[in-house]
């Protein structure tokens, strides 16, 4: 146990120096994009005396490396800067829209664990089965269609033709009021303030951008689900518990819980990925998430919005990796030695 | 009454003694080969072990020794099959059995005590509760009752601090601690039948011979017989009622301790005895020849590329498993005789 907090007291010493680097990486990249905001703010008629004034008042004006040491220091006071489109500080807006490409990419996560796995386990059970054909196929099809595409085909089927999935116009029919924000995700607060309407127009939007994600997501965790679930039947401690007669359920259940590193190694790249690869399908779905803010952000000149995602996602890939390594602890009895 | 029950029970006993409790008829495993035609790895094995008997087998490595334990199981090394043969159990032909039936069978009636044990146990779990599950799954003891079982049987394979091992994981153990674990697995069901495979040989000198001894014991106060399958025939000496020498994928001889020991009859088993012996003449008699690659004649015998005494027709016919004494059983077309 003490060795358990020990190694997690190292991993936290370290995560300060990772942050930094990644602020000043992005920093870099962000500024090296071409355009002006100071000329994209005051639109095509100002003058360039009042260009100037803005650039100084922005802080522009200065070298690259006291601009970033300014931002640094703001950072520190928790001030993310201000986004030029909202007029509003990039905290504020992200606290608002981080959660709900969380929701969203969570629920998605789940589905795709659910059919990454059990597929993927079946797949490995008859490696020559029909289930581990139709997993081949899937994993190759999962791989290969664009996000985007699929969700206009699901809201073309499921919205278009059928009318059985709402408009993919936001989080929320417009008419339901939302739910007290709490955690920030729709269906979570909708039910501790106990609002069904809510919950069930929330839950409903919801459901075509969580299949687009999790069925098109679900492929690398099949994969490693059946090729780490092969090798873990074929090996040494599944043949001999068979030699043993142990019942074939629960070698394959034993087999699974060897696996589980693996599959929760690649669940967490997964995880942290999808915060940020999301947002075509958040565009398509209008979700106001936090990716699709920091695309305008790009776009549009606006650095502050597209620093602030970078670096929250920064800090929840942290916090999911630290969960992992936690994970490890728990799974395998080797590690803590 | 008592007299009638204890006639009945000798005569039970009798008739048990004259059926063997495993008899391994004619069995082949092939392996495919890659296109052409799949290699014969046993290339049918005829074997009986009376209730509670010892038989050892011995042969070099790639003889087919695992293949043969685990075939006896009806689960070949992977991609081997069985092609042909059967293996009756108290007269049931096993092969035939349903795969639930089969394991129901593996583990209870016949377990196997495995080499290289510190890969086979499950390396997340406790090795107390792998040898309870045994108890569980098999016995349908409540789990209390299986971990209490599971402790006694640590306790009878000796194992130092038995309550702390119970919580041990499989890295957690040494080599020779491992293998006692395994053996506690195998006879913790009481089966009529344990197949001992190559169990010692990741070991020092010393803690085998410990191991050994320890299961053979056990073997004896559970009423288990044993195939008792090795590399080094030295140390079926100690054990076996009979021996067999299995070289590549047959059985060259076979025969009861003392006749193997004192009258070995077929070259190969002579050229094994010389390889471990102290006596200087019989190493130079029956020195391994330096044979390089190993070819296998389909025809002939399958050792007539290293047999000193090989003759013509040993390449093209293949010698019967001919009885030369009662119970002493060789192939080979010139048995070497002892005055």
């Amino acid at each position: 146990m003490m060795r358990i907090l020990f190694y997690f007291g190292k991993r936290l010493i370290f995560v300060i120096p990772q942050l930094l680097g990644i602020v000043l990486v992005s920093f870099l990249l962000v500024k090296s994009i071409p355009g002006d905001p100071a000329v994209l703010m005051l639109g095509p008629t100002a003058t360039p005396s009042a260009i100037a004034s803005l650039r100084e008042q922005l802080g522009l004006d200065q070298p690259l490396y006291m601009q970033f040491l300014i931002y640094v220091k703001d950072l520190l006071h928790g001030d993310l800067g201000t986004s030029w489109q909202t007029t509003r500080p990039v905290l504020e807006d992200l606290i608002q829209r981080f959660p709900a490409t969380l929701e969203l990419v969570t629920f998605s996560l789940l589905l795709a664990i659910i059919i990454g796995v059990s597929l993927g386990v079946h797949a490995a059970r008859k490696p020559n089965g029909w289930i581990a054909r139709l997993a081949d196929i899937y994993g190759l099809s999962a791989g290969a269609l664009p996000d985007f595409w699929f969700a206009l085909v699901l809201i073309f089927i499921f919205y278009t033709v059928l009318g059985w999935a709402p408009a993919p116009l936001g989080r929320i029919d417009m008419i339901v009021l939302p739910p007290m924000p709490i955690t920030g995700a729709l269906t979570i607060d909708a039910l501790l303030a106990g609002d069904f309407e809510a919950f069930k127009s929330a839950s409903a939007h919801l459901v075509l951008p969580v299949l687009t994600l999790g069925l098109l997501n679900a492929g690398p965790i099949l994969k490693m689900t059946q090729a780490t679930m092969e090798k873990m039947l074929e090996s040494d401690f599944s043949r001999y518990e068979i030699l043993c007669g142990i019942p074939q359920n629960l070698v394959v259940r034993h087999a699974l819980r060897n696996a589980l590193p693996s599959i929760v190694t690649i669940i967490s790249v997964l995880y942290g990925f999808l915060i940020g690869g999301a947002v075509l399908v958040e565009i398509v779905f209008s979700w106001g998430g936090a990716g699709q803010y920091a695309v305008q952000g790009v776009l549009n000149s606006d650095i502050y919005p597209v620093l602030g995602f970078v670096l929250f996602s920064a800090v929840f890939s942290l916090i999911v990796y630290i969960a992992v390594d936690l994970l490890y602890f728990l799974l395998d009895p080797r590690i803590s030695n | 009454m008592a007299i009638a029950e204890a006639t009945s029970s000798t005569k039970n006993a009798r008739s048990e003694a004259l059926s063997p409790l495993i008899a391994v008829k004619n069995l082949r495993v092939t392996f495919p080969a890659g296109g052409s035609e799949p290699k014969e790895v046993l290339k049918g094995i005829d074997l009986e072990v009376q209730p509670g008997e010892i038989v050892g087998l011995v042969g070099e490595s790639g003889a087919g020794k695992t293949t043969l334990a685990r075939s006896i199981l009806g689960l070949p090394p992977a991609p081997g099959r069985i092609s042909a043969g059967e293996v009756f159990f108290e007269n049931r032909q096993i092969l035939k059995l349903s795969e639930p039936e089969l394991r129901r069978l593996r583990g209870r009636r016949l377990s196997v005590v495995v080499p290289n044990p510190r890969a086979e146990l499950n390396p997340l779990l406790k090795v107390g509760d792998q040898i309870a599950s045994m108890a569980k799954i098999h016995l349908s003891v409540s789990g209390k009752e299986a971990r209490r079982m599971a402790l006694q049987m640590l306790r009878d394979v000796q194992i130092p601090d038995p309550e702390r091992r119970m919580n041990a994981y499989p890295h957690e153990l040494s080599g020779g601690m491992a293998q006692r674990v395994v053996i506690a697995m195998a006879l913790i069901c009481s089966p009529a039948f344990v197949i001992s495979d190559d169990a010692t040989s990741g070991l020092d000198v010393t803690v085998q011979a410990q191991i050994l001894a320890l299961l053979a014991k056990l073997a004896a106060d559970h009423g288990s017989a044993m195939l008792f399958i090795t590399r080094d025939v030295g140390i079926t000496a100690h054990f076996c009622n009979r021996v067999a020498v299995l070289f590549s994928g047959e059985i060259m001889e076979m025969a009861p301790r003392e006749s193997l020991f004192l009258k070995p009859a077929h070259p190969y088993t002579l050229m094994l005895l010389a390889a471990f012996s102290h006596s200087p003449k019989l190493r130079e008699t029956w020195s391994v020849p330096d044979t390089g690659r190993r070819r296998e004649p389909s025809a002939g015998c399958q050792y007539v590329n290293r047999c000193p005494l090989a003759q013509p027709v040993c390449r093209t016919q293949r010698p019967p498993f001919a009885e030369i004494e009662p119970g002493h059983f060789a192939r080979c077309h010139f048995p070497v005789r002892h005055a």
